[in-house]
This record gives structure tokens, sequence and C-alpha cells, in this order.
């Protein structure tokens, strides 16, 4: 079965400015893939040049198998756009009737779905109310349903939680589950990079057009042989431990362990209860995407770039 | 296909709702509202002008007038076509309906019937007897109007009479046709707090005429267009501003049936309005006057095909600057220059044509500045020769010829209008001189609205959003 998107070598240059230097990748079907990257790295254009909306300068895209930039191949996707504008004179009603007839749907079953939406996203009560008079999340949840209208089976979001509130990026992440759950493939850009944490199954690190890395998001975040641990009292010098390298413990009590290797756990707990000390807390560290981001951010980039690429 | 029409109705319903979201549109339209709510308290009255018609009814009989134009007729083009007899009537009765005023006599009017002695004198021996037949057939028939009709007729001529070539006949006649077009008529508005003809009356129909233009084409029309350019020019630049043209792209639909999509749902809803507008304009003035010529109904295409011009031309310039002021200012200066340039060669035209026509030199105009004719005594120039010799000139033409004629659509309209309610003049000399067709008028503009379309669905299919 192909993969639902398929990017081949893509560049994208607007005059001499290069948006997009060369990328490939590819999301499977089902996935929540995250493409991160700082403000003009190239995400919103990748995505533009998927849905057909920028023609590529060189190499070759594909959604659900078919070639981008034909009305069929944006057929089963559905997309959020950055910034989007809802025309200010709909209702959220008359918009997802309008937005479903260019889709092609039947007029019973959009409004149907439309109304389902609508509640889904908790509009239901501002039924009256015209796009104008929204707040900022409602528009963006109102965005978020004309992207699921359809019922589409690839999923583009654009910074999908900028500028909604924590109560809203918990209904939204939720949402997105629920539709992964349905087999929809889902491909996020953002710069947050704690949603994308949250959510995503595989993410990729644009810079300057490049891919610089890619891959699962635990095998990116994870860290060789450090835990965390926690006593049931302070420790006193932390410095002179035998069996592992220990940091001073955090305002929460919970200090950092590194370890030689993972064998050595069972020393370094040996030599803890010989001190006297009863663990209340174990846990292995795994690293932040936010440290990875950044090491990719500010990491010049040169020949070990090539080669992440590759291995992504 | 099914998609298509379902990509097709969402347009329309999605323009639809950004059109009434317009407030300017429903000052307009509260505007027109008012308007026809005025012109309905018009009030007309016929005044008393029954023997003028007789008479020259009776006149006409020794003149062969059916190529003349009855608002053209004047004893002097009469007398020009005279077969030596002389008719007159003896007397007249109107022998009802009246009408009675309030205050004063008894009146005659556009509705009454007569009783009439008409008297036929012509040279004795060599004068040709008129018979009975003839005269019933031919009294009230001026030019290709008919004004009375014979009802019964009688010949009353006294032997001793006859020999010296006078002839009488007692007739009943009843109003023609084309009489209440022609009767004099005063108006007034507000009940009868305003008037709006002189004392004398003016004949109905070039009343009407001046109503229907006023209300459909002149302010009525002139404000409907400028309203419906001004909110439609936002349309395509709200259309494809950023964030949300891409809401659009991503559906399954090509970019020129989007163009195109905004460009046919403004088109229908003016359409609509344009033909509330008018088709109330002709309920108004019917219900007011009780003229019913259908003239102004074309109105809707002139006013139509000029609309989807400046329709496409906002279109056009809207895609290029996605902006909705300059797709609108653009469209404004767009139809300046289309009126200007229409009215200086109407100009030019007419001044020709009535040169032409009366082979006498005038008083010079603007028109004769553009032709270059600086000397009003100077000797006329040949029919159809190139009339301009100046630079202004030479330029308006060029443009006139290259910009849609769609002030020829306003001339046809005029033209059909003055057709219905038989009204003469000059101007009517001029717009059926054969310079102005529907053909002229709809080629160029409907040419021009599909090249600036076209000119938008290129540019916009061509872009990177
Ligand atoms: N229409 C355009 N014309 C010229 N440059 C553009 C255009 N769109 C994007 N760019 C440039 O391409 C680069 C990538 O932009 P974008 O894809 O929007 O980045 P991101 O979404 O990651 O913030 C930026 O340098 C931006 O300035
Ligand atoms: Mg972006």
């Amino acid at each position: 079965m192909v993969d639902p998107v398929e990017v081949e070598a893509v560049v994208k240059r607007y005059g001499t400015a290069v948006a997009l230097a060369g990328v490939t990748l590819r999301v499977g079907r089902g996935e929540i893939f995250g493409l991160l990257g700082q403000n003009g790295a190239g995400k919103t254009t990748l995505v533009k040049i998927l849905l057909g909306m920028v023609a590529p300068t060189a190499g070759t895209a594909r959604l659900l198998g078919i070639p981008v930039g034909t009305p069929s191949a944006r057929r089963a996707v559905g997309y959020l756009p950055e910034d989007h504008r809802l025309p200010e004179y709909h209702t959220a009603a008359s918009l997802l009737d309008c937005y479903g007839g260019l889709q092609g749907l039947p007029r019973s079953w959009r409004r149907q779905r439309a109304a389902e939406l609508i509640e889904m996203i908790g509009l239901g009560q501002a039924h009256r109310l015209k796009v104008r008079n929204f707040s900022k999340g409602m528009k963006q949840r109102l965005g978020l349903a004309q992207a699921l209208l359809h019922r589409p089976d690839v999923l583009f979001l654009d910074e999908p939680t900028d500028g909604v509130d924590p109560i809203g990026r918990k209904q939204i992440r939720d949402l997105l589950l629920a539709e992964r759950a349905r087999g929809v493939t889902i491909f996020i850009n953002s710069h947050l990079l704690g949603e994308v944490e949250q959510l995503c199954d595989r993410v990729a690190i644009l810079r300057k057009g490049k891919v610089v890395r890619s891959g699962s998001v635990v095998e990116l975040t994870h860290r060789q042989h450090t835990w965390l641990v926690g006593f049931d009292r302070p420790v006193p010098d932390s410095s002179t431990w035998a069996s592992a390298h220990l940091d001073p413990p955090d305002r929460n009590g919970i200090s950092r362990v590194h370890l030689a290797d993972e064998a050595a756990l069972d020393l370094f707990l040996a030599e803890a209860t010989g001190r006297g000390f009863a663990i209340r807390h174990l846990q292995k560290e795994r690293g932040t995407l936010e440290d990875l981001y950044l090491q990719c951010a500010t990491v010049p980039i040169g020949p070990h770039v090539a080669s992440s690429v590759r291995c992504g | 296909m099914i998609g298509w029409m379902r990509s097709f109705v969402a347009l329309l319903h999605d323009t639809w709702l950004e059109f009434i979201d317009a407030k300017s549109l429903w000052l307009v339209l509260l505007t027109i509202a008012v308007l026809f709510g005025v012109a309905l308290t018009i009030h007309g009255e016929p005044l008393a002008a029954g023997r003028t018609y007789l008479d020259l009814a009776a006149r006409s009989l020794s003149a062969d007038t059916n190529d003349l134009d009855p608002a053209e007729v004047s004893l002097h083009t009469i007398a020009t076509r005279l077969d030596g007899s002389i008719s007159w009537i003896q007397s007249a009765e109107p022998i009802g309906p009246v009408m009675q005023p309030a205050d004063g006599q008894p009146q005659d009017g556009p509705k009454t019937s007569w009783r009439v002695t008409l008297v036929r004198n012509t040279l004795p021996v060599v004068g040709k007897m008129a018979d009975t037949n003839s005269i019933a057939a031919r009294f009230g028939r001026v030019a290709d109007g008919e004004l009375w009709r014979v009802h019964a007729i009688r010949e009353t001529t006294a032997p001793l009479a006859a020999r010296l070539g006078s002839q009488r006949w007692e007739m009943v006649v009843n109003p023609g046709r084309d009489l209440t077009i022609l009767w004099p008529h005063r108006l007034t508005l507000f009940g009868d707090a305003l008037e709006l003809t002189p004392p004398q009356g003016a004949p109905l129909g070039l009343e009407v005429f001046i109503l229907q233009k006023l209300l459909a084409t002149g302010l009525g029309g002139t404000a409907l267009l400028l309203v419906s350019v001004v909110i439609t020019a936002g349309f395509v630049p709200t259309m494809i501003r950023k964030g949300t043209l891409e809401l659009l792209l991503a559906r399954p639909v090509h970019r020129w049936q989007l163009i195109l999509g905004k460009f046919i749902a403004a088109l229908l809803f003016v359409a609509g309005m344009l033909g509330l507008l008018v088709g109330a304009t002709w309920v108004v003035t019917g219900i007011v006057s009780g003229l019913w010529a259908p003239g102004i109904l074309l109105a809707v295409v002139s006013l139509l095909l000029f609309y989807g011009l400046l329709l496409s031309v906002s279109i056009f310039a809207g895609t290029l600057t996605r902006s909705a002021p300059a797709a609108m200012l653009i469209a404004v200066a767009y139809w300046a220059v289309l009126f200007v340039v229409g009215i200086l060669h109407a100009q030019v035209v007419a001044s020709r044509v009535r040169e032409d026509l009366t082979g006498r030199p005038r008083p010079l105009t603007v028109a004769d500045a553009l032709r270059g004719r600086s000397d009003p005594r100077a000797p006329l120039e040949p029919q159809k020769r190139p009339f301009h010799r100046t630079a202004a000139g030479r330029i308006v033409e060029a443009t006139y010829r290259v910009l849609p004629h769609s002030s020829d659509l306003d001339a046809m309209v005029d033209r059909q209008l003055m057709r219905g309610f038989s009204v003469g003049g000059r101007m009517r000399q001029v717009l059926e001189s054969g310079e102005f067709s529907w053909l002229g008028g709809m080629g160029l503009t409907v040419a021009h609205a599909t090249a600036f379309l076209a000119a938008a669905c290129v540019i916009f299919g061509s872009r990177d959003p």
C-alpha cells in the first residue's frame, strides 16, 4: 500500500531565495507526523506544495498515490492553513455548508455532518453568530471543523494550536487522537514542541529548507544511561558516590543519575541502600524534543547534516 | 458533473451571503424603494384637447402623412403635402364619457367620443370628390399613428354644395390607439402639491418616457450599478486574500472555477436587482399613466451587459492588485472613460445627422470643435465624410472604436422607448439614423468582458498564493 504522503527531493525557490532545498519524506497511514522548524524554515511551503497551491521548482510529491496539483489529489485531504481568515459574513453552519458544496458533498449529508461538527467543537450555542464576531479560539475550532468536514483521509494542520488556550488545545488534541483512531493520517506543522511531543508518532526537523533530523519521537529523545531518582531525605554530598555521578537535586528533591551503563543501576541502588536512603522515585530519563530542537537549530549546517538526512 | 454543479451552487450561496452582508446595498435599495413610493404619488390629469386633435385629424386628410412621425407633425410639413383639398371640423360635441372636475365645466379627455361634422372642400370640377369609405378609413390616421377611429359615418352633402366641390359628413368618432400617448396631461406629485409640467401640459408619452428614463436608467439604474460595482469589486480581493484563499484552494476545484463562479453569481444577483428595478419602473409608470409600452424592459439587457463589463474589469483589477479599493476605483474610472467617450461620440454623430437632415448650418457645439468646424456659415461637409479633422476628435474617435460601445446600448433602449411613446424630436432622429445598433453595442462589450475575465483567470491560475 502506498504511503499517504510522499515527498521526493522537492526544491522550491522564490527568485533566488531557497525555501526548500531538496526535501524527501514519507508519512505512513494512520501516523501523526510533526514537521518542526523555526519561522521561515519552509514548513508552510512544503504543505502548500502538497496541496497543489504552490508549484515545486523541482522534485515530485504524491498524496494518496496521486501526483499533487490536480483537484482529485485534494479530494480526500483536509487542510487547516496557518493564520487562516474565514470569510466574515458566514455563520459556522453556512460556512461549512459552502465548503461542503465546494467539496462536492451531497446536501443532506453535509447538513448533518456540519451540525455534528458544530456540536463537537462547541459552537452549538453560537449558531446565529457571524464569523466576524467570533473569538480567536472559536475561529480556530471552526477552521479545524472545515478541515474535518468531508472526513478526509489525510489532514494537514499548519500551526493548529496557535493562539488557542490550554483547554482548547486539549480539546483539539483529543479530536486529533480520535481522528487518528479512525485511521486518518495527520501532518502537523508546528513550532510548539510540547504539543508535537504529546501528539506525534514521528517528527522531522526542518531547517532552512532541509530536513536535519527525522525519526520517531522515542528514538529522537532517547538518552543513554540517565535516570531520575528521589530519596526519602536530602542527599548531603551528591559528589561522593562511587557507582554513579549524581547531579545536585532540583527543588523537588529529584537528582539526575549518570551511569556508566545500564547494569550499573543495580550497583547504584545497592549503594543507596547501603548509605541508608529509601528510594521514593525512580525513572528513566528521556530528553525533550526541545533539547533536540535547540541543538539542531544552533548547530551550524555542515557535513553531518547530510548524514542525518540520510538516516532519516 | 454533479460535483461541478454542487461547487457552483456553493459559490452562489457564498456570494449571496457576501452580497446581502453589505450595508450599502440595503441603503440603496431603501432609497430606490422610497423613490418608487414617491413616483407612485404622481397624478396625471388630461387637459381638454379634443378639438385640437380633431382639427389635426381633419387637416391631415388633405395630406399624405403616412411616412411622417406623429410627434413631428406640424402645419408646415402638412402644408407641403396638400392634395388640393381642405377639410375642417365644422362642429364637434363630446358625447362622453366626459370628466367632471370638482370645480368648473365638464371637460373632454382622451377617452371621450365625439359627434363631429366634417366639411371637405375641393376645387370645383378639377378637384376629386372623396368617398365616404375612404374618409372613414383615413380620418384620425396621422403618419403611422391612430388618433381617432370612425365609429359611424353618414354623408349629408347638399346637392348644390356637391356641385361646388363641398362635401359634408356627420360622424361619431372614438379615441384611437395612440391618442392617449399624445394627449397633453398635467402631472403633479404628492397629490396636487408639486407641478411637474407646464400649465399647457405635455404629451403623456413624453412624460412617461422621461419618468422611465429617470427611474430605470437614470437615477435608479446608475445608483444600483454604482453600489453593485462598489460591493462586488471587493468579492475577489476578499476571496483571494491570504488565509482565505488557502481554505478554498484546498478544495477539489480549479482556480478558474472560483473566479468564474464569483462572476456568474454576482451577475445573477445584480440581474435580479436590475430586473426588480426595471420591472418596478414599468409597473409604477404603468399604474400612474395607464401606458404599458414594454420598451423599458430592454433596459435590463443594456444595464446588465454594462454591469457585466464593469464586473469583469473589477475582477481583473482585483486579481491583479488584490485590493478592493483599487478594484473599485479602476472599475469606476473605466466607467467614467466609457461615459465621456460615449457622450462625445454621440454628440459628434448627432451633429452630423442633424446637419444631413436639415441641411442648415447651426451654432457651433463641442462636437463641431471635435469635427474641426470653426465657421458656422461654412459649407457643410458631404454626408459620411470622416468627421474628425482635429487631434482631439481623432482621439475620441479612436478610443470609441476600441472601447466597448456601451453607450450604444443605452441609445437602443432610448430608441425603443421613443418609439413606444411616440416621442420625436432631434434626439429621435439621431437614434433612428442607423448609427447605433444592438450588435454594435453588444459585440465589443461582450468581447472586452470576456478578455478581462480570461486575463483574470490566467493571472490567478499561474500565481503562488
Ligand atoms: N510567496 C513567496 N514569495 C517569496 N518568498 C516566500 C513566499 N512564500 C514563502 N517565502 C519564503 O520561503 C521561506 C519559507 O517560508 P515558510 O514556508 O512560510 O516557512 P514556515 O512555514 O516554516 O515559517 C521563507 O524564507 C519565506 O520568506
Ligand atoms: Mg508557516
